[in-house]
Order: C-alpha cells, then structure tokens, then sequence
C-alpha cells in the first residue's frame, strides 16, 4: 500500500482527505503537530506528499525546501493560493505539482495517480479491461469477446464517448451507476454530454454489444441507473 | 492669454491712471502752462504707459507660456506645484507656496488611497485563500453525505466558490499591479479547466458543450482565461432559453496569427438596443431584471481582465422573438461578422463571445 503524507493544518480537511485515501486503498499518514515535518517525515518515508503553503510556523516553501534535502518523494502542492507567481515558484523549489483549493476530488486522486506513476511507483495502468467474458482495449478503443460458437474473437470498434461509458461500467462492475454519475465521469473525460445523449449513446453501446453476443450487458435500473 | 484678457485684468490700474492723468491735464492747464507742453508731456505719459504694459504683457505671456510647458511634460500633473521655478514676484511666490501646501495634502491623500486600496486587495486576496479551506472541507464532507444531499449541495458549493473567485478577480483586475503570467497554454486545457469548474451547474442545468478546434495554442495567463470563459459559460446557463435543449459552442479557429475563440449559445440572446452596455459595471438588462439574480458584474470583470491580457472581446447577440433577421447579428457589433453564422444551430436567438488572442510573436516557447 503507498504511504501518503499530508502535511495540512486545518483539522477537517486533515480527517476528511485521511479517510478519502484510505478509502481510495492509500495509507495517509497527517500529522497535527508541524514542529519537526521534515524529521517526521524523513522517519515514515512517504511515496508522496501533500503539501499546504499555508501553515503554522513555516510556510510551505521552506518546508518543501528542506524536505527535497532529506527525502526523494514527489510532492504535490495543494493549496489555496492561486497566483501564478506561486505555482512557478513552488514549482521551482521541487515541488511536482500544484493543486489549487478548492479542488475537485476526481481531480486530486488522477493527479495523485499520474505523479505516482511518474516516479515510477505504481505499475502503468493496464489498458485492457475485462469482465463477463469481454475485453476492453482502452487504447484501442476497441472491445471484443469469444463468441461461443465458432471459438473465434469478434471485435468492435467504439466511439470514444462509448468507450469511457463501458470503461466506467466496468470499473464499477456490479455496482450501480447512477446517471449522474456517468455524466460527471465523462465530463470529467472532457466529454461534454446531456442526458439525452448519454441515452443515445447507451441504445448504441448496447447494439455493439447485442453483436458481440451480449446482448443484456448493461442492465437499467429502473430510477436509478445503469449495472453490468 | 490674449491681448483683450491682459487689458481687462489691467482694467482699474489703466483706468486710475487715465482719471490721474486727465487731473494732472486739467490742473497743468488751468495753473497756466502751456498747452504744448502739456501735449508734449501727455504724448511721453502716453507712450512710456503703452511701453510699460506691453513689456508687461509679453513677459506674462512667455512666464505663462513656460508653465504651460511644465504642465505638459509631467506625468502626474498633480505635482505641478513641485515643479515650477521660483518666482522673482513676492505674490506669486506666496501663491506658489500655498498651492505647494494644497498640492502636498492632495499628494498625501492620494497615496492613502492607493495604500487602502492595496491592502483592500490583500485582505480579500488572503481573505478568498481563507475561505477556500472551509469550502475545500465542505467538499470533502459533501462526498459522505446521502446522495440526495450531495447532488443538492454540490451546486450550492460551486455557486460560493464562483462568487469567491469573482471576489478575487475582482480584486486583482481594479489593483494597478496585475500579477498574471503569459505562458504557453493549449486552448483545450483553458477549456478544459473552466468547463471543469462549472462542471455541477451545467451538468445540472441540461447543457450540453460541444467543443471544436481546440487544439490551438495562445499565450496567455491560464487562470485569468479560464475566469473569463467560465463567466461566459454562466451567462449562457443563466440565460439559456426554454424552449430548446441548451447547447454551448467551444469553437477556435486562427485568425490571421491570432487565434479567435469563440463562445455561443442558444440562449434567449440580447436586445439589440442594449449590447453596447453589457460590458459596463452593474448593468444587468432587461434579461437581468426579468429573471433576477444578475449582479451586471460577470462581463464588466471579463472585459476589465479582458483588457489586461490585451484579449479582444467582443459580443453579439440576436434576442428571441426581437430580431426580424433571425440568427444574425447586428453588424456595427460584429466586425469580425460571421462567426455566428458558423453555428448552424443558432437558428432563433443566441449569443456569441469571441475572445481573440493576441498574436504569438515566436513559436517557440
């Protein structure tokens, strides 16, 4: 499990972003008393760092400053100071990436992901997806299953909006996925579509599928959403 | 100053001299002298008077002259009294002196104001950052709550932190030292970043963004350019139509070596006659008073930081059920005209932002 340090002085979003680690399968550690971070630090060996500008004593320049002497963990800074001048210097002093409060949480945990897996701590995401008895290929974009009869594999090519809701799907297999839900995952993919367009691109998804010999893969859930 | 001003500034010691002058005829004429003595000696009273003032006149005119010129030279004219030479008059100097005290206090005055007003924008500068843990925490929190509670919260918090971030561009756009940072940016990333923080209240209102052409690059400070474009798409969700599903067009296209962005909707447009106005301070409009809720903030601060980053801004609307040439807009707003005709869609009403960016000079970073 990769250790997170959260170095951040206000109390509730300290427990709040704890738990949200914990629950995103990292193990935060968030000290409350900032008299020796960098000591503290050096002692736990985080994978990575987040940092407030704003804390008690020394500001979180200094503090990143001195924590590049000691340890090699990535840091991101995550603060609510939003100027320009900021970023470039806590950019400068080795920090590996600025977040600006209030963030989005989708957007913390990728950026946390993307750092980590720059420093080489966490093995590349695997491209291929599979569930069910499909097989997802992300880059792709295509999806393919054995069909039973002739033992042969039967691919489709799907649209890039068609692949993020199947890859959502399948990430949440089994588990209900709000509409809501979707439409914020691919918003969040920078794919900018309503409600009426998710239904349309689901009848689609669902004809490429039905091909493929799945034809009640995506379940509705009445009033609530969609199920693999 | 012209010769007339100079005569009648002069008026009562020319017309004391006169009344003396005629005395002294009189009396030198009835105590028996001469009458050509007295012609001589009024002909010398006469010309030494008009040698006199007219010396007089030119030196006032050339002293004057040479303030003038001081005036013109200065950068802040209200160190005029500063400036000036000292003056062999014991009237003008005191004059100069006085004006000197006035001019000190005005001075004084002044850089109060500028102190209050940047420490004004610090306090709301440190202020926004402050208030941006708690709304940070109310995020977090927000996530554990009922889903029901959640979806009902997320747009309220959303709505804080625009008006936050309004706050603080506010703030930074009225404060002379403007602290943005031209970088490179990719229009998509701009895009991406001010779609991402309206994210609740689009996806929440039914709107759908299609984006084209994005792929370009601008140098420009990303932040300030987000803010814009997010203003833009909050006005195109507050004044969405309902009749149509509302849709908001992303689209850029080069222009030249400048790259034009532009931001249309099909919402319920703007009268014609009051175009011109939605970039001043607090005008809210018809629309505005109609449906409440508009602080006639959003297109004057877009048009302030607009300005700073020397971004072009330019508007043009055609409002529902007004227009008689459905889906065009009027051309005296619309130089760069056609660019709503692009957006086949607009077919009743709607309203069209084009942001232009300034040429990039060198392609490389």
């Amino acid at each position: 499990m990769q250790k997170i340090l959260i170095i951040e002085d206000d109390p509730v979003i300290r427990d709040e972003l704890s738990l949200l680690l914990t629950n995103e399968g990292y193990s935060p550690l968030a000290p409350a008393d900032f008299t020796d971070i960098p000591a503290q630090a050096a002692r736990y060996a985080p994978d990575l760092i987040l940092l407030d500008i704003n804390l008690p004593g020394q500001d979180g320049f200094s503090l990143c400053a001195k924590l590049r002497k000691l340890i090699q963990a990535p840091i991101i800074f995550v603060t609510s100071r939003d100027s320009g001048l900021d970023e470039v210097r806590a950019l400068s002093l080795g920090g590996d990436d600025y977040i600006t409060k209030p963030y989005s949480i989708p957007v913390l945990l990728t950026r946390i992901k993307v750092v980590l897996r720059r420093m080489g701590r966490t093995a590349a995401p695997s491209d291929i997806m599979e569930y069910g008895g499909l097989r997802l290929n992300l880059t792709k974009g295509t999806v393919s299953a054995k069909t039973r009869i002739k033992l042969k594999t039967e691919t489709a090519v799907l649209t890039r909006n068609e692949l993020q809701i199947l890859a959502c799907l399948m990430a949440h297999a089994g588990e209900i996925v709000s509409r809501t839900d979707l439409i914020e995952t691919l918003w969040d993919n920078q794919i900018y579509i309503d409600d009426n367009t998710l239904s349309v691109n689901i009848t689609r998804l669902r004809g490429k599928l039905a091909r493929l010999g799945f034809p009640d893969f995506i379940k509705t859930r009445r009033g609530m959403g969609y199920q693999l | 100053m012209t010769v007339l001003e100079f005569l009648s500034d002069r008026l009562n010691s020319l017309l004391l001299q006169a009344a003396f002058a005629s005395l002294s005829i009189l009396f030198l004429l009835a105590t028996g002298t001469q009458a050509g003595v007295v012609r001589l000696l009024s002909l010398v009273w006469l010309l030494s008077v008009l040698c006199i003032e007219t010396t007089g006149f030119l030196r006032l005119r050339s002293h004057l002259q040479e303030l003038e010129n001081i005036m013109e030279g200065l950068d802040r004219k209200y160190l005029f009294s500063e400036c000036i030479p000292k003056s062999r008059s014991l009237y003008e100097r005191r004059l100069t002196e006085l004006f000197c005290r006035a001019g000190k206090s005005m001075i004084g005055a002044v850089s109060d104001a500028q102190a209050a007003q940047k420490e004004y924008r610090e306090y709301v500068e440190s202020w926004v950052h402050e208030i941006k843990t708690p709304i940070t925490a109310a995020g977090l929190i927000c996530r554990n709550a009922e889903p029901d509670t959640r979806r009902k919260l997320s747009p309220e918090l959303s709505q804080i932190e625009a008006h936050v971030e309004r706050a603080l561009f506010y703030a930074r756009a009225e404060s002379p030292e403007k602290d943005f940072i031209l970088r490179r940016n990719k229009l998509s990333g701009i895009a991406a970043q001010a779609v991402g923080q309206h994210k609740a209240l689009l996806i929440q209102s039914g709107v759908r963004v299609e984006t084209s052409g994005l792929e370009q690059t601008v140098y420009t400070d990303g932040k300030w350019a987000a803010f814009i474009l997010g203003q833009l798409l909050q006005n195109a969700v507050r004044y969405r139509s309902a009749d149509s599903d509302p849709v908001i067009a992303l689209s850029a296209k080069p222009l030249g070596k400048q790259v034009q962005l532009t931001v249309a909707d099909n919402g319920i447009g703007i009268p014609a006659h009051e175009l011109p106005r939605v970039f001043d301070r607090g005008f809210t409009g018809s629309n505005g008073r109609v449906r409440g809720g508009s602080t006639g903030m959003g297109l004057y601060l877009c048009r302030k930081l607009a300005d700073c980053l020397e971004l072009d801004l330019r508007i043009s609307s055609a409002a529902e059920s007004r227009s008689s040439v459905a889906g065009h807009p009027q051309p005296e707003h619309c130089p760069n005209c056609g660019v709503t005709a692009d957006h086949n869609f607009i077919t009743a009403s709607g309203t069209a932002v084009t942001l232009t960016f300034p040429a990039v000079h060198s392609s490389s970073d």
